[in-house]
């Protein structure tokens, strides 16, 4: 068919069906960006870091969830918790530096405390307010420190030693049930012994949070990395089965990646994962947009925050494992970041694709068709993963990702 | 050979350096280092408390990964790197030197994500130091190696090319 006029561009290209495409608008509009903080976002179990990054008693990590900054602390019991980073008094971020020890004392407060360095209020690991400065002077008998204790939050260390934070107090699930088995392909390596954070760098891209889910999730965007193209794209690649589970993961399954056929790299199986088959490369991708990818001797994991419609921070994990000796610990750092690192070959290609993917889907373009509408048996190339999460995302928003003036249920009735 | 002329010798080698790297002459490069030459990048995260390689090679390694680039997609938004020789120190029994310089890498825009708004735009990239050393043969420099030693973390979409 030749270029198509303004009527031709607007309908449904082919046989397509409803559910095989998205509406470019739930990639910008604002409103619909607010609602996803508020619906899915406060709502769900968050990776925000590793244990690893809170070693001893006193360490702590500060994070955002949802605009909310939060706090995470190893108390002196080693149990790790997770705080509102939220002053009770007025408001005040406690604590501002992205990671340190509370060991020792700070210009405002006593060694061994968290300490607003507003007013002096002061904390213990358990979030309980242990000083109010001239307390009784100024709120007399009417307020005291069990009034004022953090905000605290669900938390959980689970998979890999990962520490997973929820705002919502009344989430029904467990972290294991929110994951509804999409860590079994990968579980056993990742718990057979301690795992260490080796690389962490974030970027700040110029797209909505869904499309660098979407890259995560679909491979047939391989035809962007030459170095995928040849170590992958043999039988064994396109036999790759997706895997869809309930709340809207996907794994996305492994074969036997041929490292040596792009120059100069070197097959990963010395340092393989414990229990993984060498070379092999498992993946998941965990509704709203977390990422867990483990290949060959280096695990990464992405975590997005959203920061607008068409902003999106993006946190890049490597992991090795804690036993490593340095030389071991360098090479897994090289595996690593030789792909995914800032500089790798990988990454900064999928980086670029997602930015200018957005620009032709800003808030004042018109809205188009976004599609995912290939079947190839679930295979690598099959778009079943983005599917399954638009449905997962339309029935959290109440909203039907083909057409967002819609409702979830009047979309159904589209399709059915 | 006088001190005051290795000196000179070795700043002009880092300047050369970054001329070639500006205009994407990567042989040329190359040519200022010695066979046994080490490249890093590396960064230290406050976030987990570490010191981080992004990306390191050999002399034969860092040819093979320029080699490829016309493989790779990329920005293709060039960089430009203005660099000042803060110190160098020779060692003349040893017949090496050490050089420090400071590195600001502007990146102005022709990709961008939009080339029709931002196509000449120039932003800055990333800032840090050269940590550079060199074998000095018959006072000749050669780079020996060379760690870019990053302060800028957030690189947002990265890049291919050695910095």
């Amino acid at each position: 068919m030749p270029a198509r006029n303004l009527q031709q561009w607007k309908e449904v290209p082919g046989q397509l069906k409803p559910g095989e495409y998205v509406d470019s608008r739930i990639y910008s509009d604002k409103q619909i960006f607010e609602e996803e903080l508020a619906k899915i976002w406060k709502n769900v179990w968050v990776p925000v870091c590793h244990e690893s990054e809170l070693e001893k008693p006193y360490d702590f990590r500060t994070v955002t969830i949802s605009r909310e900054p939060v706090i995470v602390v190893r108390g002196t019991d080693n149990q790790v918790r997770a705080f509102l980073n939220v002053c009770p008094h007025r408001g005040n971020m406690i604590e501002n530096r992205p990671s340190g020890s509370f060991e020792n004392g700070t210009p405002s407060g006593a060694p061994k405390h968290m300490t607003c360095m507003f007013h002096a209020w002061q904390f213990d690991m358990k979030g309980n307010c242990v000083h109010i400065s001239r307390s009784k002077e100024g709120y007399q008998d009417r307020l005291d420190c069990k009034d004022v204790g953090l905000r605290r939050l669900r938390c959980e260390v689970k998979y890999g030693g990962f520490v997973w934070v929820t705002l919502n107090d009344k989430i029904e699930h467990s972290v294991k049930e929110w994951v509804q088995g999409s860590f079994d392909c990968m579980q056993e390596a990742l718990d057979a012994e301690p795992l260490e954070v080796f690389h962490y760098h974030k970027a700040i891209i110029p797209c909505n949070y869904k499309l660098w889910h979407d890259t995560n999730s679909e491979f047939y965007h391989d035809y962007l990395h030459y170095h995928n193209r040849v170590t992958g794209f043999n039988d064994s690649y396109f036999a790759r089965q997706n895997k869809v589970f309930d709340n809207g993961h996907v794994n996305v399954g492994s074969f036997e990646v041929q490292y040596d056929n792009y120059e100069g790299f070197e097959s990963r199986e010395e340092l393989s994962f414990p229990h993984l088959p060498a070379n092999h490369w498992e993946m998941i991708d965990l509704f709203p947009g977390m990422n867990f990818n483990l290949r060959g001797s280096a695990l990464r994991v992405d975590l997005m925050t959203p920061l607008g419609p068409d902003k999106v921070m993006i946190e890049y994990r490597g992991l090795g494992l804690k036993s490593d000796t340095p030389e071991e610990r360098l090479t897994r750092q090289r595996h690593h970041n030789s792909i995914w690192g800032p500089f790798g070959r990988n990454l900064h290609e999928d980086l670029i694709a997602v930015s200018t993917q957005q620009a032709t889907m800003n808030e004042w373009a018109d809205a188009r068709r976004i599609l995912h509408g290939r079947y190839e048996g679930e295979t690598i190339h099959d778009e079943v993963g983005m599917r399954h999460f638009y449905d997962e995302w339309g029935k959290w928003m109440d909203r039907w990702p083909g057409d967002p003036e819609l409702s979830y249920d009047e979309g159904l009735k589209k399709v059915a | 050979m006088k001190m005051d002329n290795i000196e000179s010798l070795i700043s002009k080698t880092i300047y050369k350096a970054s001329l070639y790297l500006d205009e994407f002459r990567w042989d040329d490069w190359l040519d200022l280092c010695d066979k046994d030459f080490y490249y890093s990048i590396q960064a230290f995260s406050p976030e987990i408390d570490k010191n981080m390689i992004y990306l390191d090679g050999t002399f034969d390694q860092m040819k093979g990964i320029t080699e490829m680039l016309p493989k790779h997609n990329t920005d293709r938004s060039p960089l430009s790197r203005h660099t000042v020789v803060y110190t160098i120190d020779v060692d003349n029994e040893k017949g090496t030197a050490d050089a420090v310089s400071s590195l600001a890498v502007y990146q102005t825009q022709l990709d961008g994500i939009n080339s029709h708004v931002l196509a000449g735009e120039s932003n800055l990239f990333m800032v840090g130091k050269y940590r550079d050393k060199f074998i000095l043969n018959n006072g000749k420099p050669k780079f020996i190696e060379r760690i870019t030693q990053l302060d800028t973390r957030r690189l947002d979409k990265g890049s291919h090319w050695p910095i």
